[in-house]
């Protein structure tokens, strides 16, 4: 089984595609692997609470995805909150999963 | 330091230039983390991401805003390249390639800082080949 860390930079609401990066992790998870999604830059908004997306990713993160959003876009953005299941993060974390938490870097 | 098991050589592809979008910022910021932890960092720089390395440009930092929430941490784009690629004098490397082909089109060949290499889709393949990430960072409208 292979680690997977997919990283969203794009405000998921505002590009269709972003759909199929979430299903992209659920379903790798699914198969066994482990996946983190990473949220940074404008990709922290829909780790808003009460977010229509947030769900999503609360939803994402029971089935075992680690959800992570970067500290810095957080603040930036005036979140101060994280939906249930979605952990702050910062940069130094980031690139310790490049380093040697994950095998393969996605970057969306 | 690297862990040992762990990403030696990172590669990241960057086409994002100045006054886009957040994310040169976000590639400076973990570059600098990669290298503080002893990993050699390899950017190839391309479209509108060859104006990022531009010496004669502007002073400015990418997104202005976001000073405030780094502070002085937040430096400007050329200042933070610079002193990047001044760090791996010292400790790992970042090597910073712009297509030759994106800088003729936009004119900056020789605006290029000092320590940028003008290269070609062959260094990219050598990056890659060599890496044990490779990151690409989307370029979209």
């Amino acid at each position: 089984m292979s680690r997977y860390l997919i990283v969203t930079s794009r405000d998921l609401y505002e590009y269709a595609s972003s759909s199929y990066v979430l299903e992209l992790a659920g379903s790798l998870k699914n198969r066994g692997h482990e996946v983190t999604l990473y949220l940074v830059e404008n990709g922290v908004l829909a780790a808003r609470p009460g977010a229509q997306l947030a769900a999503r990713l609360s939803d994402l993160s029971r089935s075992g995805v680690t959800v992570l959003a970067e500290d810095v876009s957080a603040k930036a953005r005036g979140i101060e909150q994280l939906a249930d299941g979605v952990r702050l993060s910062n940069m130094d974390e980031l690139a310790d999963l490049i380093v040697d938490g994950c095998d393969k870097v996605i970057w969306y | 330091m690297a862990a040992q098991n762990g990403a030696k050589n990172v590669v990241i592809v960057l086409a994002t230039g100045s006054y886009e979008r957040e994310a040169p910022t976000t590639v400076l910021r973990l570059a600098e983390k990669l290298l503080q932890r002893g990993v050699n960092v390899n950017v190839w720089a391309f479209e509108e991401a060859v104006t990022l390395t531009n010496k004669d440009q502007i002073d400015h930092s990418e997104p202005g805003a976001l000073q405030g929430v780094l502070g002085e941490k937040h430096s400007h784009v050329s200042k933070y390249i610079d002193m990047l690629l001044r760090a791996g004098l010292h400790g790992a490397k970042l090597d910073w390639v712009s297509c030759i082909l994106c800088v003729q089109e936009r004119g900056v060949e020789k605006h290029q800082m000092n320590s940028v290499t003008i290269g070609t889709l062959g260094d990219l393949w050598k990056f890659v080949r060599a890496a044990d990430r490779v990151i690409t960072i989307p370029s979209y409208r």
